[in-house]
């Protein structure tokens, strides 16, 4: 259905390839995933399928492409379209219509269908993803979930045989992220659909995969495969894959059930009221401190007498159903809602009545949107924007000493050698250090995330949490709200839940997490019985056990 | 509900029959006509539940009433004719010096009449028509300007969700708006967003099939065409200000907009594409029509039985009674169709 | 192959040439018709008819001038990004009472200027063109003044490349004087615009007789009695709106016209089939 022989890429500008001497086929009805860091080429390749690369982004394209017998270099992304669909990462960004049913027919009417038929294909493909409900409704009333569905519609209506969908889960909840996957798996198993698909977290499809393709930073090759022999040549690898490896499991585990087969052996051996010693706690005085919250939208009551603590040094992962009112807290906390009850303490010092100013000089605030905050030319210059927000006039010592500690911060972030960049041009980790830049340049002791792991790949995902420990051994108290469980594992000290409203437990995060199987990450299902929640406590614990 | 043509060939009988008449009896009378339609739309409005575009701030009612004083008082400080005097501003007054006329304020008054009339016609327009209809009206020959439309109208909630995004992220790093050089870390990352977000726009709209050249062919007959009718039109229209010129300017004129309009209709036909969701014509429109082109016959039309003097009325040189003809004003009445058009449950 | 060409060429400056004096006549035409009409008796019908019909006729001179500018063929890239500065635009409108501004203050006419002037007048007049119209369709406030603001607004967007010359001829781009001649024009257009509009709207105002004409009067009276109408109704708000685009351009300029030539540069590209002996297609995004 679709193969690519010797295909190698380099958009306009650059000198660098983006793909390199790319070969693989893949067949069709097969379900079909790419992975690979951010720089790897993922996007690239998948635009090759329909045509954007080259037609939409310019450069020069070596190889042959073929799908379904089209070589869509000569077809085009027009013809292509009815044979390949495409869903794009971002549910806002895709629309050209404010209705979901003219959205849908939007895609037929550019190729002067006949009215009746454009009636009947829209009917039929609402009902094949369940958005009959939806079929009148405004899209900007539509959550991400619903939106992502609709945008499967649009390219589905054209009845294509091939799907192409770039990391279309990454700006999602989990619940709408499940839902969409479903959808997927189950177009590809009912209409027999070729699906090509990149995610960063691949657990959840990751059992009715039957091809991975991993593609590597250098760009060359990439391997392609069934996902079981392809993990065993590529870093990537979800927890239980990961210690599969390690532990040389065979045949080696997809998923935590595939995981359990291999546990009896271990978890006969495993003493069910050992606890492992908590590592040195670098936890101080609680910096931040929330008394009896009530924060109200209308009538509608989002926080319910919430009392949290954050102590210094220490970084507290919370975590709850989406909804549930996360990011009002945060909001609350840094001063852009006034609640109806209760006080928010930082430092001793009762925060309600201070100016936003004055308050996120000590409490650091990283938005859902990092680009939101981003305007200047240069990194080193959002930074130095920052600062000069606080101080006001500088004079040129000042200028000086304010460029000193931007410096040294973007060191500290690993982005000394993008200092003079235009951000918006860098990648989504990079961006996002820029973000974090731009906040804790003013040395703030307390730091609040709101879910910033959306888009990030693996080595991204890594550099902040050892950005975020570094930070905690200075003493900084970090809260950190985030839907990714497995994020949450490798970084929490303490971990909470927040679930309608009201802080439904908190604690140690073995505990906390397992409270509740959608918190849960991956090792700790494997093993319940433990306090293990990543691949490093399953080794070191198992490596006792047998020691 | 009733077809968004029906609506236009409304509005525009009440435009006709605003710009022909000055005489304030039939005047009020259109304005009575276009209020209880207005209040009929609004009504329906506030009863369906889903707002589609915002209502207008003030009250409709009360803003004609002010065109009506203000115009009023303006004309009677600015124009002194008039045999009525009531009393006198002082010679040395720039323009405001002299006599103050009953005249005058009933002038200014009319011409408010006619004013609100019109305000309040395009009011009942924006009440009765839903955004996406006023979107279909643009004619196929137009189409990419349609589709920026569409676009448009879809990213406005995201745009201003976007700003107050924004507005809060710069909030939170120290930013205070401070007079106009405060709006910059506002509006860049607006704008730069805007651009990035416009490139994955086109990318989505290229891979579903929108090519670029679906522009309309534009040739050059077709071009020289629209020219052509307009320079008609322009001179159809200049003729008919000079003594003699009045029926062969009216000619050029209508051949004018015909040749535009011939333009535009195969033009449209070229693009390749089709309309999805069609409005049905049905026989409530056609009531509207009727009535509508009752009240232009009336009003515009040589009918041997109506006596159109009648619109003519002029308050100088001394305030007199206006007449009324009342086979006009039963014409009229035809603006009141769309109240007896009652949504069927 | 040049026949066309220059038959196009000479079609493109017909179109404009007639829209734009039809259009100017349309406006001043208070000034004009006394004169042109000393020998006529019209009756009162003729003048009370006057402001609708200049409307009409105005929206007719738009439409003819709006389908020469869409041009042959508009790219998908250009119609996403028009959509997209359509909408910021107009979200910038009516959100200026998020960021209080006097009355008359109007920041739309900053992107018009600054776009028009970067992508080209064709791309300045449809952001001005469609600003007006996609407001006013959104906000209920459609009504016989469209025509004549969306026309105006076309013109401030689409003149903007006149400041091109006058800038290469100073320093060149990139520095202060580029901003401050843009913002000397966003003066001028404030005003303009104001001027534009309230011709508009005087004969509505005025009324048929005696306010703006008797047949026979010269024109410098007329204009006596235009200034007086002007300084009452509009010239607070024009000063407002010159100040305002003054202003804003300078201040914001720079950054934005840096971040709209970065992004020029990604609405143009050139595709190069893979045997690169095949034909180069070039396909600008230029809209000038």
């Amino acid at each position: 259905m679709i193969s690519f022989q010797n295909v190698s890429f380099s958009y306009p500008d650059s000198e660098r390839p983006a793909i390199q001497n790319i070969n693989l086929e893949v067949a069709p009805g097969t379900l079909a995933l790419v992975i690979g860091e951010s720089g790897s080429g993922k996007s690239t390749l998948l635009r090759c399928v329909n045509g954007l690369v080259p037609h939409f982004s310019g450069g020069s394209l070596q190889g042959n492409v073929r799908v379904n017998g089209l070589d869509p270099v000569q077809a085009t992304p027009k013809v292509m379209s009815r044979h390949v669909g495409f869903i794009f990462q971002d549910p806002e960004a895709q629309f050209v219509v404010d209705r979901v049913e003219d959205e849908i027919a939007f895609a037929l009417e550019n190729f002067a269908l006949p009215a009746e038929e454009i009636r009947m294909r829209v009917a039929e493909v609402l009902d094949l993803l369940s958005l009959k409900a939806l079929r009148y409704r405004r899209l900007e009333t539509l959550s991400g979930g619903e939106r992502q569905r609709v945008a499967m519609a649009t390219a589905l209506v054209m009845r294509p045989e091939v799907l192409v969908l770039d990391e279309p889960t990454s700006q999602l909840d989990p619940k709408s992220a499940h839902d969409v996957l479903e959808t997927l798996v189950r177009l590809n198993r009912t209409l027999d659909l070729t699906v090509l698909l990149a995610e960063h977290r691949i657990e959840r499809v990751l059992p009715f995969a039957d091809q991975l393709i991993a593609l590597n930073v250098e760009g060359n090759g990439g391997i392609s495969g069934p996902p079981r022999q392809v993990f065993t040549q590529t870093d990537i690898t979800p927890p239980v894959v990961t210690l599969g490896k390690e532990l040389g499991w065979q045949p080696l585990p997809m998923t935590v059930e595939e995981g359990r087969k291999f546990i009896p052996d271990i978890e006969s051996r495993t003493p069910k009221s050992e606890t492992i010693p908590t590592p040195v706690s670098h936890k101080g005085e609680p910096f931040l401190q929330i008394h009896d919250l009530e924060v109200r939208y209308g009538n509608q009551i989002i926080l319910d007498r919430v009392n949290l603590d954050l102590l210094q040094g220490e970084i507290l992962v919370l975590m709850g159903p989406n909804g549930a009112g996360k990011t009002t807290l945060l909001r609350t906390i840094v001063g852009l809602l006034q609640p109806a009850k209760g006080k928010v303490i930082a430092g001793g010092v009762d925060i309600s009545n201070k100016r936003m100013d004055e308050i996120c000089r000590a409490v650091g605030y990283l938005p859902q949107d990092p680009n939101a905050l981003l305007f200047a030319d240069s990194a080193l210059e959002e930074l130095m924007i920052t600062l000069r927000n606080h101080a006001g006039k500088m004079d040129a010592a000042g200028e000086q000493e304010a460029d000193r500690t931007a410096r040294a911060l973007l060191e500290r972030l690993e982005l000394i050698n993008q200092a003079d960049d235009y951000p918006r041009d860098l990648s989504v980790g990079q961006r996002q250090r820029v973000a974090l830049g731009a906040i804790t340049v003013t040395k703030p002791k307390t730091l609040l995330l709101d879910e910033p792991t959306r888009g990030l790949d693996y080595g991204a995902k890594q550099s902040l949490a050892q950005l975020l420990r570094g930070w905690r051994d200075e003493g900084m108290a970090i809260l950190l709200v985030t839907h990714d469980v497995e994020l949450a594992a490798e970084v929490a000290d303490r971990a909470a839940i927040l679930k309608q409203g009201k802080i439904s437990s908190c604690g140690d995060p073995s505990r906390v997490m397992r409270s509740s199987v959608r918190f849960t990450p991956q090792i700790a299902r494997l093993f319940p019985y433990t306090d293990w929640l990543t691949v490093q406590d399953a080794l070191i614990g198992i490596r006792q056990i047998f020691s | 509900m009733i077809h968004t043509w029906a609506w236009i060939g409304w509005l525009i009988s009440a435009l006709v029959a605003l710009s022909i008449t000055r005489n304030p009896l039939y005047l009020f009378l259109i304005l009575l006509c276009i209020a209880l339609v207005g209040w009929t739309q609004e009504r329906r409005l506030s009863s369906e539940s889903s707002q589609t575009q915002n209502l207008l701030p003030f009250s409709p009612f009360k803003f004609v009433l002010v065109i009506i004083t203000l115009s009023a008082l303006f004309n009677a400080v600015i124009s002194h004719f008039g045999e009525t005097v009531l009393f006198s501003l002082p010679e040395w007054l720039p323009f405001l010096g002299g006599p103050i006329t009953l005249e005058a304020l009933a002038f200014g008054a009319i011409n408010g009449l006619v004013l609100g009339g019109i305000f309040a016609a395009f009011t009942v327009l924006n009440l009765a028509l839903p955004v996406r209809s006023l979107v279909r009206l643009i004619p196929r020959a137009y189409y990419p300007v349609a589709v920026i439309t569409s676009i448009a109208i879809t990213f406005i909630p995201n745009a201003t969700r976007q700003f107050h995004h924004i507005r809060e992220a710069q909030a939170i790093r120290g930013h205070r708006v401070r007079g106009l050089r405060g709006w910059l870390p506002l509006i860049m990352p607006l704008l730069v967003g805007g651009l990035e977000r416009a490139l994955g726009l086109a990318e989505a709209m290229t891979a579903r099939g929108f090519a670029s050249s679906e522009g309309g062919n534009q040739t050059s007959q077709t071009r020289l065409g629209m020219v052509l009718g307009l320079l008609m039109l322009f001179g159809g229209w200049l003729l008919r200000l000079i003594e003699g010129g009045q029926l062969l300017g009216i000619g050029l004129m209508i051949l004018g907009i015909t040749l535009i309009a011939a333009m535009l209709w195969s033009i449209g036909r070229s693009v390749p594409r089709t309309n999805y969701n069609q409005e049905i014509w049905r026989f409530r429109d056609f009531l509207v029509l009727i009535g509508s082109m009752g009240v232009i016959s009336a009003f515009l039309l040589p009918i041997p039985w109506i006596d159109q003097s009648i619109l003519h009325y002029n308050p100088y040189p001394i305030l007199n009674l206006p007449g009324f003809d009342p086979l006009i004003g039963a014409a009229t009445m035809g603006l009141l169709i769309p109240i007896f058009i009652i949504k069927p449950k | 192959m040049t026949k066309r060409f220059s038959t196009s060429r000479l079609l493109s400056f017909l179109t404009y040439g007639v829209t734009t004096s039809m259009g100017l006549i349309l406006f001043i035409y208070p000034f004009l018709f006394p004169a042109l009409t000393q020998k006529s008796t019209l009756g009162q019908a003729r003048l009370t008819e006057m402001p609708l019909l200049i409307t009409l006729l105005l929206a007719l001179c738009l439409v003819v001038l709006l389908y020469e500018v869409q041009g042959q063929a508009v790219d998908t890239k250009l119609i996403a990004l028009l959509g997209i500065l359509v909408a910021i635009n107009s979200a910038l409108r009516f959100m200026e009472v998020a960021i209080p501004g006097p009355a008359g203050f109007s920041p739309i006419f900053f992107l018009i200027i600054l776009t028009g002037y970067v992508f080209g007048g064709r791309f300045g007049f449809l952001l001005g063109v469609l600003t007006i119209f996609v407001s006013a369709i959104v906000t209920g406030g459609v009504g016989p003044w469209l025509p004549s603001q969306m026309f105006a607004a076309g013109w401030v967007g689409m003149s903007a490349p006149l400041c091109r010359p006058l800038v290469n001829k100073l320093d060149g781009e990139g520095k202060i004087s580029e901003v401050i001649i843009l913002a000397v024009f966003g003066a001028l257009w404030g005003l303009g615009y104001g001027v534009i509009m309230n011709l508009w709207t005087w004969p509505f105002i005025a009324g048929p007789t005696d306010q703006y004409w008797q047949t026979g009067i010269s024109w410098v009276e007329i204009l006596q009695r235009y200034g007086a109408y002007y300084l009452i109704t509009s010239l607070a708000w024009d000063f407002i709106r010159a100040a305002g685009n003054f202003l804003l351009i300078l201040l914001l300029g720079a950054p934005t016209l840096i971040a709209l030539r970065r992004f020029k540069h990604r609405f143009t590209f050139t595709y190069r089939s893979s045997d690169s002996q095949g034909s180069k297609l070039d396909q600008t995004g230029d809209a000038s």
